[in-house]
């Protein structure tokens, strides 16, 4: 009947830590008790930019990784919220709603996990492989792709001192790593002996992942996305953020993104639907 | 006469709210989602997600676009229609204190009644909001945005429901306050003002609308003096108690909208950003009254209803 919101709640914090790093990337962390104790890989929070009303909503963000009562999130500076959001300093309060929205299926048929990462969605996959690891999965492989080098979130923070998380990177540009698309990765590792393969990133790598999983003879038995939509409210009640999804018997069917994703099953997703869609728009 | 309650609220046909702020509908769903971040019942009423008479599967995407102080949204009126809302959703408003008004839309004068007619009598419904108003279906705008054509759905609905009927208006007419007039003359109970605004956004790269559909519904506090002046419009044309929206915040931007002769309010889009939004309003507004020691909310006003003829 509806979205199961008992682990979210709002929670103000202190920022801890602005961290810069480069291409425009920036780590936030800040002590948010009760989102670090709550939160699963791939669940966001909503957070709140501004102490006014302009920019008024709040921006979701995936928890990147926890640590004790810290959470961090990994942004860049695209329009008026992550302007203010890149302006917070250590002390400042940030208020957060969270956690929010369905996180990846961490009990994995024993196997590899290959984890791709376009650009900032890099955000989800250090808390990912730090879950699985512990759950036991013993060969993770992060494809990391971003458009050229000083924009790759950098390895050492997916594995965050397990060298058993294997990160290989690519670029557009060839200045690290293969040249090319991340997804011109997936031939070489994706192995019969995969179990798993989990995505964030640019709606345009996400429709070529699933395509080529598709004419896949052994594809993964599990293959998730993170998705993104523009919000409003992130708990499922303003239905803003639907996104199309194949369903039988319908001519259109819709899920939204904060409360039925934003992780969804590859194979759930329209993505020539998602394909049509128009590049986001920056408030 | 002395009232035990000063924030106690009639809005007619035995529909009395605990306090005057509600949650506008499209900005709290069913009450489902809200009710686990926030104390839902502590506030004045729920207003539903537009139902019509058969569920409708919503808007094509993207459906929503920040702007300057607000956001305009597309949604379609996506929801599971009046009957899987009266079997399955009544029986747990039932067991709620906050009165639930179910928010009707509709594209003919028969969709309206026969949904009034499913919710007449329904344990959980409160009372209806009629949507003459919502701007994102196809001829969804059609009945609120002339005195006769409303008129002719009011009536017809309020011969077919005991509910007390609380009939909401487009702002996006010449003369919000002759609708009113009708409305009121056709049987409404109350009336609340106002739906949103039709607005456009461009895309930054593209120059194109961002929505689908070119135009979208603006909410939030880029519209609040917009939706004030057609408050005090309608305040002065109608004796039936009028519910102030559009763009409240926080407990001064509501008690600018009894200043302005509402009667009470609903707090819409800022429920996305700040669950506990409304019932912090409420708190407020309490808190507020009591300190100035009146009687009764209505003496927030600055000026009297206008007297009866």
């Amino acid at each position: 009947m509806s979205t199961d919101l008992r682990r979210a709640r709002l929670e103000t914090g202190a920022v801890l830590e602005m961290e810069r790093l480069d291409g425009g990337l920036i780590e936030l962390t800040a002590r948010l008790p009760h989102l670090a104790a709550e939160t699963r890989p791939g669940e966001f929070a909503q957070l709140r930019c501004s102490t006014g009303f302009s920019p008024l909503l709040r921006r979701p963000f995936s928890v990147a990784w926890t640590e004790g009562d810290t959470c961090a999130f990994v942004f860049e500076v695209v329009g008026a919220g992550t302007a203010l959001l890149a302006q917070l300093a250590p002390g400042d309060d940030l208020d957060v709603l969270g956690p929010l929205g369905s996180g990846y299926t961490l009990e994995v048929p024993p196997g590899r996990v290959l984890c791709i990462s376009g650009g900032l969605g890099c955000a989800p996959f250090p808390i990912l492989a730090a879950a699985l690891r512990r759950r036991g999965v013993e060969d993770i492989i992060v494809l990391n792709g971003a458009a050229t080098a000083s924009r790759l979130y950098p390895a050492a923070r997916f594995q965050r001192g397990d060298d058993g998380i294997r990160v290989i990177e690519a670029t557009d540009d060839g200045t690290r790593g293969h040249r090319g698309f991340v997804t011109q990765l997936v031939a070489e590792t994706l192995t019969s002996g995969t179990a798993a393969v989990f995505a964030c990133g640019p709606n345009s790598m996400l429709v070529s992942l699933a395509r080529l999983l598709m004419a896949t003879a052994e594809a993964p038995a599990i293959g998730e996305a993170s998705l993104e939509a523009p919000m409003g409210c992130g708990f499922g009640t303003c239905l803003g953020c639907a996104l199309p999804v194949l369903a039988s018997g319908r001519d259109r069917a819709w899920a939204l993104c904060c409360s039925d994703g934003p992780v969804m099953a590859m194979r759930d997703v329209d993505w020539n639907g998602i394909e049509a869609l128009p590049e986001p728009s920056v408030a | 006469m002395q009232t035990a309650n000063p924030l106690r609220v009639d809005l007619g046909r035995g529909l009395v709210l605990d306090n005057p702020v509600g949650l506008a509908s499209g900005t709290a769903g069913y009450g489902f989602e809200l009710r686990q971040l926030t104390d839902l019942d502590a506030a004045g009423a729920l207003y539903t997600k537009g139902t019509t008479r058969r569920s409708r599967s919503g808007n094509a995407p993207p459906r929503v676009a920040e702007t300057t102080g607000g956001m305009l949204n597309s949604i379609g009126l996506q929801n599971p229609g009046v009957d899987w809302v009266v079997d399955h959703y009544a029986p747990e408003f039932a067991r709620w204190r906050v009165p639930v008004i179910v928010n009707v839309a509709g594209s003919s004068v028969e969709d309206y009644v026969l949904c009034a007619q499913r919710l007449d009598g329904v344990a959980g419904v409160a009372g209806i909001e009629l949507n003459i108003s919502c701007p994102n279906i196809a001829h969804g705008l059609d009945f609120g945005r002339d005195a006769d054509s409303a008129a002719r759905v009011v009536s017809a609905v309020r011969a077919a429901t005991q509910l007390s009927l609380m009939v909401k208006l487009s702002p996006n007419v010449t003369d919000v306050a002759a609708i009113a007039r009708a409305v009121g003359d056709a049987g409404a109970d109350s009336i609340s003002a106002v739906n949103t605004y039709v607005g456009m956004k461009i895309h930054r790269t593209s120059r194109r609308p961002v929505l689908p559909g070119g135009t979208g519904g603006l909410s939030g506090p880029a519209i609040r003096p917009l939706a004030l002046a057609a408050v005090a419009g309608i305040r002065a044309t109608v004796d039936i108690p009028v519910v102030g929206v559009g763009g409240i915040v926080d407990v001064e931007s509501a008690l600018e909208f009894f200043a302005a002769g509402a009667d009470a309010v609903q707090v819409g889009t800022i429920n996305f950003v700040d669950p506990d939004a409304a019932v912090r309003i409420a708190e407020g507004i309490r808190d507020d009254v009591a300190r100035r020691g009146l009687r009764h909310l209505t003496d927030l006003r600055r000026r009297g209803r206008r007297q009866p003829a």
